[in-house]
């Protein structure tokens, strides 16, 4: 009896071991087979180049070099302990900084983790030899950005981060992830679909102690796509040079094509701070008053000042309210109901290139007052202010043009001829931008074209100029261009014109000055022109926010002019 | 009887085969010779251990009868002996090294123990087929037995190996069962090995502790003392139906399972095999179990029976703790698998045990 009990025992137990087995590697087998895998297999990825940033003539503006980053492959805590000791031995950081770092990084026991970046190439090679003892360390040589000239085009180019949480939930469907690096502000971000690179990796098996054992896979990185601007470097430099970190904007393009040859703002700031993730410097920025981040040729609105009195010009003769022969007398001002509007001169009598040549206001209030709000309001839409450019960068303001319409259905308030005079001479409410002025310079050095301005001019050896906005017909009157341009003319080439500085280059420049009241600032200084006057290869604008008067922006003008000449650019 | 000889045997003989293709396939990747070679050590054993089977097997097994004090004298000897003069390894001293075979005494006192039982509770005439200890006392049917056995038992967990120290425990009350022991006995036995377990757990080592509470719960300390179960889990679990295939196995290949050649060797050889393999194997075991049984229930000298019933018990436990802690169902013991796991010691006294039986079935007729 007892042996039969003995023996149905014994046999009972096998059959549960049965059912054990049945149940490990039947019902649970997957999820064990899971874990036997992850226990083996590491992933490795490897960055391709970021595509490159090149200027009109092929130099580089953003390049890629090779940084080394230090990863760990995960480890029992013992001897995960004992890398990080000695790689802090190496690096000089402390332990805890280390396995704080790795504890940020970690994603799966698969996965190496990143403790340390842009390693000294000492270091690499020092942790490099300490993986004979340590195999669980890895090198890993990753491209990084570059920027040959430090600050050089700084706000056309951007800066690269790791991906936010907007932007991730915008870009996901575009196979972007966390921790993917991508660019914020310029080029690096408008384009970053095309300048990103795509990851590659590698899968292997390691043994217990994480040593490779054998490769199971392998997809190459893909390069990014390179980028060539329509940027002159060595114009871009001369002025930015001349900018020399006063708050302010150049803008100098090609007037028929809308090319941008130089778009500089100042002050800059260092794209390389953001990959050095020098928390320090980046803070600095964000917290500087003078703004170093904002592209002040596109991302800065300011008032127009007297630069807005071609428009009012334009819109006068079009609508045929003056001719050339029309002209108004300037005693110092004007009275409007019960105010006074003032001329910075006593002028005399004025037509309208002379009223051009000396910026007079007394004219323009005059002309502004014939026009009408309204068509003044119209024209400067025509001549492309109001709304933005349509240019590749991205964060371009819109600047900004009232009209009574506007007004009454805004503010519910009535127009005024005060407010028409204002508007004649680009006070008030009027905001543009430099990239604007520019823009409608160049209508006048071409002919009575309103071109689209643009920056790209090759992606991944594809010209995109085809595909760009036409340059757009204004259908102006041929009189009123050359009355507008002679005006133009005059103001260099008058020696009572407000430019009359420029005039002395050797080369013929045409151009308005402005001035254009902030109170309780200083004034906006404005240059915008065209040269040289007979066949026009440039438009420019130069602009100083609170610099003073717009004979500043002239001599800054003259200097890069100047200095376009003496490097034979132009 | 010719027969049950050549059925132990192959069966044996298969078992070692798997034993030897484990091994192999464990080892091949080891950077050095003498790991990459193991497996032609385990079939020196197993070409030993044949002999040792073929020379026991022919040597009436009345003869234990008579050498019943002196095997248990020896053991305890080396018992004895390992205690002072073992060799450490993995934290235990449990070998005593001869040359270059280390042979590991606590093997030697399993198969001792097992004759010890069986002759104390049988009679020297063969035609008294009546049980003895259905008329012992309390004193003669319990405690006797249980000093003769403690003592062997306390120097083995000493060691400290505390899963042979069970087995002999367990084989001790399987046994006293077997003998018709009053249950009410048995009962105080047991009720006796419990009361002071609160106790024992002071005196166990903190290795001990750590596996027991692992046992309950393996991720209390999953790169530490859980580690081995977890990773043995994985083993079984990632074999599946068929198996990841022979010299394919992650786990075992990779080093991520602890002694995946000696006591976690079921595991290493599931991974590859899968749950046929699995349930193949087992089922060898039960049939070399079963041929143990048949041959007691058909033998009638007392002695005799009470010494093949205690061999395939001695089988059958180490299969069952063995292959249950692989699957962690058991508490992590240093039981090896008969057979399959790599170690000379093992494979000796299990072919001595088997070549007992072969014998005792042989000779039963004689009386």
């Amino acid at each position: 009896m007892r042996v039969k009990i003995i023996i149905g025992l014994v046999t009972l137990m096998f059959l549960f071991l049965i059912f054990g087995l049945f149940n490990l590697e039947i019902i649970h087998g997957r999820d064990y087979r899971e874990l036997g895998d992850k226990n083996c297999v590491r992933l490795l990825a490897q960055k391709g180049s970021r595509g490159k940033i090149i200027d009109c003539n092929g130099l580089v503006i953003a390049d890629n070099k090779l940084s080394y980053d230090l990863m760990i492959l995960p480890q029992d805590p013992g001897s995960q302990d004992k890398i990080l000791a000695k790689t802090s031995r190496v690096l000089g950081k402390s332990t805890r900084d280390l396995a704080l770092e790795f504890k940020r990084g970690y994603i799966s026991k698969s996965m190496p983790v990143v403790i340390a970046r842009n390693l000294e190439l000492k270091e690499a090679i020092a942790l490099d030899e300490a993986r004979i003892d340590f195999p669980a360390i890895i090198i890993q040589p990753n491209p990084v950005r570059s920027y040959p000239n430090s600050k050089l085009a700084c706000h056309l180019l951007g800066y690269l981060g790791e991906i936010d949480r907007w932007r991730l939930t915008k870009l996901e469907d575009y196979g972007y992830k966390t921790k993917d690096v991508v660019g914020f502000g310029g080029l690096e971000e408008k384009y970053d679909y095309y300048l990103r690179e795509e990851e590659g990796g590698m899968s292997f098996q390691v043994d217990h102690r994480g040593r490779f054992n054998r490769n199971l896979g392998f997809r190459p990185p893909v390069n990014g796509k390179d980028i060539q601007l329509t940027i002159d470097i060595r114009v871009q430099k001369i002025a930015e040079n001349a900018l020399s970190d006063r708050r302010g904007a150049v803008v100098i393009m090609n007037p028929f094509t809308g090319e941008v040859i130089a778009l500089a703002s100042s002050p800059r700031f260092s794209p390389s701070d953001f990959l050095s993730q020098d928390n320090a410097a980046v803070a600095r920025l964000f917290s500087d008053p003078d703004a170093p981040l904002i592209n002040r040729a596109i991302g800065g609105a300011y008032p127009a000042g007297s630069i807005f009195k071609v428009v009012v010009a334009t819109a006068a003769l079009e609508n045929k309210k003056i001719n050339q022969n029309t002209s108004f007398l300037c005693q110092g001002g004007v009275r409007l109901g019960k105010q006074e509007f003032k001329c910075w001169s006593v002028h005399g009598s004025q037509n309208l290139v002379a009223a051009l040549t000396h910026s007079c206001n007394v004219f323009f209030y005059k002309t502004g007052l014939l026009v009408g709000a309204q068509a003044l309001h119209d024209y400067a839409l025509k001549l492309g202010f109001s709304r933005t450019t349509s240019f590749d960068l991205p964060y371009e303001k819109a600047g900004f043009v009232p009209s009574p319409l506007w007004r009454k259905i805004n503010k519910f308030q009535n127009w005024f001829d005060g407010d028409t005079a204002n508007l004649s001479i680009g006070q008030g409410d009027v905001l543009v931008t430099p990239l604007q002025v520019a823009r409608m310079m160049a209508v006048f050095a071409n002919g009575g074209y309103l071109v689209t301005p643009y920056i790209t001019k090759v992606i991944d050896g594809k010209y995109v100029v085809k595909h760009r906005r036409k340059p757009e017909k204004l259908n102006l009157k041929p009189n009123t261009l050359n009355l507008v341009r002679e005006g133009l003319r005059g103001v260099v080439n008058s020696p009572s014109g407000t430019a009359n500085i420029l005039s002395t280059l050797g080369i013929t420049v045409a151009g308005k000055t402005g001035t254009a009241q902030a109170p309780p600032h200083q004034s906006h200084a404005w240059f915008g022109g065209f040269f040289p006057y007979n066949n026009p290869k440039f438009a420019i604008c130069v602009f100083l926010e609170y610099g003073g008067p717009g004979y500043n922006s002239c001599v800054l003008a003259k200097q890069i002019i100047g200095e376009m000449i003496v490097q034979g650019l132009i | 009887m010719r027969n049950s000889l050549v059925i132990i045997l192959i069966i044996a003989l298969l078992i070692c085969a798997l034993s030897i293709l484990t091994i192999f396939s464990c080892t091949n990747q080891r950077e050095s010779k003498a790991w990459q070679t193991i497996y032609q050590r385990q079939m020196l054993w197993v070409i030993l251990g044949v002999a040792l089977f073929l020379i026991i097997a022919n040597i009436n097994y009345r003869r234990f009868w008579d050498w019943t004090y002196l095997l248990y004298v020896l053991a305890l000897f080396f018992l004895l002996l390992v205690l002072f003069l073992g060799s450490v390894r993995l934290g235990a001293q449990r070998w005593l090294r001869f040359g270059w075979f280390n042979f590991q005494p606590s093997e030697l006192a399993k198969i001792v123990m097992t004759i010890f039982l069986a002759r104390y509770f049988s009679r020297k005439s063969a035609e008294d087929v009546s049980l003895l200890s259905g008329k012992f006392g309390i004193f003669r049917g319990l405690m006797l037995p249980l000093f003769f056995i403690a003592i062997p038992m306390g120097m083995i967990i000493e060691q400290p190996d505390l899963g042979t120290g069970t087995l002999i425990f367990l084989l001790f009350i399987s046994m006293l069962y077997l003998t018709n022991v009053k249950l009410r006995y048995i009962f105080v036995m047991i009720v006796l090995a419990v009361l002071p377990l609160p106790f024992v757990w002071h005196l166990l080592k903190d290795y001990q502790k750590d596996r027991l509470m692992v046992f309950l719960n393996p991720n209390i300390d999953p790169l530490g003392a859980g580690y081995t179960v977890i990773q043995s889990k994985i083993a079984i679990g990632s074999g599946g139906l068929f198996g990841r295939g022979w010299l394919s196995g992650t786990q075992s290949q990779l080093r991520f399972l602890p002694e995946a050649h000696t006591d976690f060797i079921f595991a290493g050889f599931s991974e590859e095999w899968g749950l046929l393999g699995g349930i193949g194997l087992l089922f060898l075991y039960y049939l070399l179990i079963r041929q143990g049984f048949l041959i007691a229930q058909r033998t009638q000298d007392h002695f005799g029976k009470l010494m093949a019933f205690g061999i395939s018990l001695m089988l059958s436990i180490q299969v069952i703790i063995n292959v249950a802690m692989n699957m962690g169902l058991a508490p992590i013991v240093g039981v090896p698998l008969p057979l399959m796991s790599y170690g000379g010691s093992s494979v000796f006294v299990t072919f001595i045990a088997l070549g007992i039986l072969v014998n005792i079935d042989k000779t039963r007729d004689v009386f």
